[in-house]
């Protein structure tokens, strides 16, 4: 934890923080792209999960992964703005359980992710044509991925009221 | 005015105000929030595949993704109807959200033609001709501004309302 206080107290004193909590319109400005990058990251891993649980079966697997790029970009910008809030405020999310349990299931999402892409399971789904049914495994993934995707959403939107951060 | 203050004196909004629960006003929020992220997400991704990314993606079987997008939009309807309800004055007064509406309804409508020329052309065998492309930037421009001004409401014209809601 005093990495964490150490961390939090040396970002406080960047120009950065500085400039997030004294201009009026950062803040809002980096919410509003935090909430275009959700949607693009959302859209994009809703609708390929949603395909390997059977919806849109008709569309084949491979065309569809190539949106990803954009659901990569989405989350990028969450994460650059959620860097702003972050480096405005610090000690307002480490001493946050909400801010870590967001973390954590980032981290879970980002874990499901890599199982997804070594494990083998997403060379079988490449091949998913047009009507094919997308194997067990490929399906328990994308139900872990809705799950925890939406618990990211819950914990962020959760912030203020179960921990007090904005 | 009158009728502005009594809805957000009704018991309803007062306990979805007040209520220290998770499950009254922060519930809501969430709510607004995963609505947006379906609605626009999945608008989003039909969009640009109109425009012309992964040209390979066969459009005509993405109509499945039409419904997701309105249980979106049926979300946002209702979570953005109590959300009214609780801070009736300050946001019916505030002019930003009536910009967002106006977005919002542009969007729809750009989202419904879309659904009627681009998916007609599909079936023609072609690929989206240019109608539907200006449509599905416009969608995405629409969008953008929606969220925009959506996200401003909490921060712009604020000077009258009930409580000091934190959202």
């Amino acid at each position: 934890m005093t990495a964490i206080v150490d961390f939090a107290t040396w970002i406080k004193a960047t120009k950065l923080s500085a400039f997030v909590v004294h201009s009026p319109w950062v803040w809002p400005a980096a919410e509003t792209v935090h909430f275009i990058g959700l949607a693009m990251l959302i859209g994009v891993i809703a609708l390929m999960d949603l395909r390997l649980l059977g919806l849109a079966k008709r569309l084949p697997f491979a065309p569809l992964h190539r949106l990803l790029p954009w659901a990569i970009a989405g989350f990028v910008l969450c994460l650059m703005t959620g860097t702003v809030f972050f480096a405005g405020e610090p000690f307002q999310y480490i001493h946050n359980s909400v801010f870590w349990f967001k973390i954590l299931f980032i981290a879970l999402a980002g874990t499901n992710v890599l199982v997804f892409y070594v494990t083998g399971i997403f060379h079988e789904v490449e091949k998913l044509g047009p009507g094919d049914d997308a194997p067990r495994a490929a399906k328990l993934i994308a139900v872990v991925s809705l799950f925890l995707w939406i618990g990211v959403m819950y914990l962020g939107r959760m912030l203020p009221f179960l921990g007090e951060a904005f | 005015m009158e009728f502005l203050s009594w809805l957000e004196q009704s018991s309803f909004s007062v306990w979805m105000r007040e209520s220290p629960s998770v499950w009254a006003y922060p519930m809501v929020l969430f709510m607004h929030t995963l609505g947006l992220g379906l609605l626009v997400g999945a608008s989003m991704v039909i969009d640009l595949r109109v425009l012309g990314c992964s040209r390979d993606l066969p459009l005509e079987p993405m109509k499945k993704f039409f419904p997701v997008m309105w249980i979106g939009f049926w979300i946002n309807a209702l979570s953005g109807l109590a959300l009214v309800t609780i801070d009736a004055t300050a946001m019916l007064t505030n002019p930003l959200f009536y910009v967002k509406l106006i977005f919002i309804a542009l969007a729809i409508t750009c989202g419904r033609f879309i659904g009627k020329l681009a998916f007609s052309d599909a079936l023609a065998d072609k690929g989206p001709l240019p109608p539907s492309k200006i449509l599905a930037a416009a969608s995405l421009v629409f969008w953008m501004a929606a969220i925009t001004a959506g996200r401003l409401t909490a921060y712009l014209f604020k000077d009258v309302g009930v409580a000091d809601l934190s959202h």
